[in-house]
């Protein structure tokens, strides 16, 4: 059926599939007119931003190099006016070579939470109502003896200082599986793995049915449940199309490891900012890579790995004689 | 040419038919009216402000909602219940009674994908999941398959009624090659969107509640008991204000086979019970949020525990005959198991499947205004629904809707 | 009702269709059920991207520490004075040294600076280097620290993952006197489900000039 079809192993010189889009145009001619009325009337109406371009566009992967190109620089004007900045919208795609790994020193995490709003800030995401990407789980020391358990954790501690006395912590976010149940449920496609092993979304692609959210092992996808919020002079103007552009109300949003950041070699928002030094993230195909003296050098281990959903996401415990 | 212009006969007098009627119909059609209205109300204030209207959060995304929608898929096996006795086993009483049971099946299949669409965080864009038109993820994601065979089976008994009641207006037998094929093909399909709504929730490893074998039979036991219970009661209700002529004989025998759906589906219930608490591991978090709750968080174990009152009692109706054969006793039994399965086969088995959540951690969910209304709103539009199809449909086999060339 | 007046046999369904309609139904499902077993992995399907190639590695730098020589430590100001003398005795900490918690291990003052010259910090072996490359000094001690370090998993880069990348040494998270980490105030917690609620509506005024 229509499903997008795996552009990786076409073959180069094969005429695009006419009938695909021939039919798309004579759809969109036809529903402008017709459909464009109905919903635009409300959606105006109601005060939110909407225009036929976007309502008709085309799900990212079917997207052509040219269509692409009107689309960033579309959505670069769009938000550099709304925000009253310079907004610069990108669609860079993955590196040759690279599958991106991320590692976690649970030895070291004080639970101090910078990595959550830092992540917040880099990612506009909403901050009312309130989305958070990356969750601190605070666990017993003593009730670690029977095994890490997440139903044990607490993401809502408040403690004057951290680490607290006898605790420790496990920050959460999108394990960018392997095999993601995620993108497996999703009726529409608007989910995928990206060469580079991150997990995105295409946010005007998504119709918000929530079945990824109920599939999702690891609780890493969030909704917007109202129309999302950020103040413009807290916008992020380094943004990316499948990543940290401003979200509509109704569709699922996650953790794309800073697709914008490390797509250009950088690290990742919530690398930069740990205090402890307890993130590790790079290049899992990269002998030298420092995720690769992680695997090689400590004993990591995944979340729920018995349901081999194969996470990129490794956290490990990197000091010895430290418990 | 002349079928074409019978057909428009055929929709003007059925518009003719619902048009007209006794004080006690507008008063029921005023009644939904009302409801419809709250519901479509309620739902212009999601739209407007979105989702965060009901009381489902990231800890629980699905609710009321897919709750009502998931039991809906049970009722929708009304009208197999009872194709199987009148054409398989070609039982008169029961065969007399098919139509009202596809009309059924009809409302319902329409309300299921009432509350999918309400349920969507951005309904405008559905045309994504069309084929054609969007991309949908077949075969892959079962919610693709969940809509295909819920629109076959929609169109399957759509396409049956209106054959027969559009036959029977012109005063001819309608074609007995064309439409036996099509009603044995609901049966697969009665079965299929059972199975295919379960695998929904089945084929998520990340959530063991859900993630067992037994969830698609305990589907198929639940739709059993809830189908032919709102079947009966319906039947109770059109026989008394005389639209439809229906023997004891035949309601008696939906009542057996009541009981040997309701022993089957609290047998079902029984055997996960067991699974779960007597070997309990980590995965029994969610059934003790079921049935005992947790954090003190128990308002749906009250429930869990009052469906299972109300099942129970209903079996015991169901399963004596001295009981079974009073009608009202049988009535009763009927509206038991209907309330006993919604609320197990409907929040109790979304809430505690999403609840605690994949971090372990226990939100109350419970519907908000917005959700209650909305979906009150979607239940009137089916009665409504159903009522203007039945009153077609009885007014034709009546006779008194006939096509002027009949 | 229809069918009610006709011949009771002739809707009955030849036995031997109702037999192909029920094997069809169970090839059906024994179809899906087999399927199950190839859609479990879903084909990666995404973008046709043209090929981009790894881009250039960049340098590892350390964080510069801050140039600091003798006369910023005006040591001898004090330590020339006889009864101020050093000494490789521990001793209580004062006056200018009152505030500074030593708590690192057994060592003592000398252990790791040169009573000559405080602008430099001396090594087992009574070299001196600058402290700029106090890292030399701490994995004296600490070197299976080194490699971890060197390899940019224990401490802490900034930069890139690919391209230039800077580490910080030892001592700019660990305070050298007292270097186990303290305790800081967290970031405040997430809202709980029940405490996300509607946002005021904005009404009226349209935020950031939204159109």
């Amino acid at each position: 059926m229509g499903t997008p079809r795996n552009r990786r192993v076409k073959q180069a010189g094969e005429a695009p599939e006419p009938s695909g889009s021939s039919r798309r145009d004579f759809i969109k001619t036809a529903a402008t007119v017709g459909a464009g009325a109905i919903v635009a009337a409300p959606a105006v109406a109601s005060g939110f931003d909407f225009d036929l371009e976007s309502f008709f566009q085309k799900n990212f992967r079917e997207l052509s190099e040219e269509e692409l190109d009107a689309l960033v620089k579309r959505l670069s004007r769009k938000y550099s006016k709304k925000y009253g900045k310079d907004v610069s919208v990108s669609a860079i795609g993955p590196m040759d070579g690279v599958l991106y790994g991320y590692g976690l020193d649970i030895s070291r995490c004080t639970g101090c939470r910078r990595c959550v709003h830092a992540c917040v800030e880099e990612n506009n995401q909403s901050r009312d109502p309130e989305i958070q990407w990356i969750r601190v789980l605070e666990f017993e020391r003593s009730e670690a003896l029977r095994g890490i358990d997440l139903k044990d954790g607490n993401p809502y501690y408040e403690h004057k200082e951290v680490p607290d006395e006898g605790k420790f912590y496990i920050p959460i976010a999108c394990q960018h599986c392997e095999d993601s149940p995620c993108s497996k449920v999703c009726p529409t496609g608007a989910t995928w793995r990206e060469p580079d092993g991150i997990v995105v979304i295409d946010y005007d692609w998504c119709i918000g049915c929530r079945y990824c959210m109920a599939a999702c092992p690891y609780g890493a996808r969030h909704f917007n449940w109202a129309e999302p919020n950020v103040p413009a002079e807290d916008i992020n103007p380094d943004m990316h199309v499948i990543g940290n552009v401003p979200r509509k109300r109704g569709v699922v949003e996650k953790c794309t490891f800073c697709i914008q950041r490390t797509r250009k070699g950088r690290y990742p928002a919530c690398h930069e900012i740990c205090p402890v030094g307890a993130r590790k993230f790079g290049n899992l195909l990269d002998p030298e890579s420092e995720i690769r003296y992680v695997m090689k050098h400590k004993r990591t281990f995944v979340l729920k790995a018995e349901l081999e959903t194969k996470p990129k996401f490794f956290y490990f415990w990197g000091t010895e004689g430290r418990s | 040419m002349d079928t074409l212009r019978l057909f428009s006969q055929f929709i003007r007098g059925s518009i003719r038919v619902v048009a007209h009627g006794g004080a006690g119909y507008y008063i029921w059609l005023a009644v939904l009216g009302v409801v419809m209205a709250a519901g479509l109300f309620a739902y212009g204030n999601q739209a407007l402000n979105g989702l965060i209207t009901s009381n489902m959060r990231d800890q629980v995304s699905w609710g009321f909602y897919i709750g009502n929608f998931a039991f809906l898929v049970g009722v929708a096996a009304a009208a197999v219940v009872l194709v199987i006795p009148a054409y398989v086993y070609n039982w008169g009483p029961i065969r007399d009674v098919v139509l009202v049971g596809e009309l059924l099946s009809v409302a319902a299949i329409v309300m299921c994908m009432l509350f999918v669409v309400v349920d969507l965080g951005r309904p405008e864009f559905v045309w994504h999941l069309m084929p054609g038109f969007g991309t949908p993820n077949f075969p892959h994601s079962l919610l693709t398959w969940d809509i295909l065979v819920l629109n076959c089976y929609f169109l399957i008994n759509w396409f049956i009624v209106t054959h027969i009641l559009f036959m029977a207006f012109t005063g001819r037998d309608y074609n007995h090659r064309l439409v036996l094929p099509i009603i044995f093909l609901s049966i697969p399909f009665a079965i299929g969107i059972h199975t295919v709504t379960a695998f929904l929730f089945m084929g998520l490893e990340g959530r063991p509640y859900w993630h067992t074998a037994l969830l698609a039979p305990r589907f198929l036991a639940g739709a059993f008991c809830s189908g032919p219970s709102l079947t009966l009661v319906v039947f109770l209700v059109l026989r008394r204000i005389g639209k439809l002529s229906i023997t004891d004989a035949a309601l008696l025998k939906i009542g057996e086979l009541l009981a040997y759906a309701m022993a089957v589906n609290l047998f079902f219930v029984g055997t996960e019970v067991f699974t779960e608490f007597y070997g309990e591991t980590a995965h029994t978090v969610h059934a003790r949020f079921q049935w005992f709750g947790i954090d003190g968080q128990s308002t749906l174990a009250t429930y869990s525990w009052l469906a299972l009152a109300m099942n129970a009692t209903a079996l015991v109706i169901f399963v004596a005959p001295s009981l079974r054969n009073r009608m009202p006793l049988l009535a009763a039994a009927c509206v038991l198991a209907f309330g006993g399965v919604f609320i197990e086969k409907g929040m109790g088995l979304i809430l505690p499947g999403l609840t605690p959540d994949a971090l372990g951690e226990v939100y109350a969910y419970g519907p908000s205004s917005t959700e209650v209304v909305v979906g009150l709103g979607i239940w009137a539009f089916g009665a409504f629904l159903f009522t203007l199809m039945t009153k077609v449909a009885s007014a034709i086999t009546s006779g008194s809707l006939r096509s002027e060339s009949a | 009702m229809p069918g009610a007046g006709n011949d009771p046999g002739k809707d009955r369904l030849p036995g031997n269709q109702a037999t192909i309609w029920g094997t069809l139904g169970l090839a059906v499902v024994v179809i899906v059920g087999l399927s199950a077993v190839r859609l479990e992995h879903q084909p990666e399907t995404t973008r046709d991207y043209p090929p981009r190639p790894l881009i250039a590695d960049g340098p590892a730098v350390m964080k510069p520490a801050p140039e600091i020589d003798d006369e910023y430590l005006p040591c001898r100001d004090c330590h020339t004075s006889p009864d101020r003398q050093t000494g490789p005795i521990p001793r209580e900490l004062e006056y200018e040294h009152e505030d500074t918690e030593l708590a690192h291990g057994n060592l003592w003052c000398l252990h790791c600076h040169d009573p000559e010259r405080p602008g430099r910090l001396r090594l087992a072996d009574s070299s001196l280097v600058k402290f700029e490359d106090s890292w030399q000094l701490c994995t004296q001690c600490h070197a299976k620290k080194l490699p971890e370090w060197r390899a940019g998993v224990h401490g802490k880069q900034t930069g890139h993952w690919r391209g230039p990348k800077e580490y910080q040494t030892c001592v700019e998270c660990h305070e050298p006197h007292a270097p186990p980490f303290g305790t800081i105030e967290p970031k405040p917690r997430p809202k709980r489900p029940d405490e996300i609620i509607q946002p005021a509506r904005i009404s009226g005024e349209e935020q950031h000039g939204d159109s």
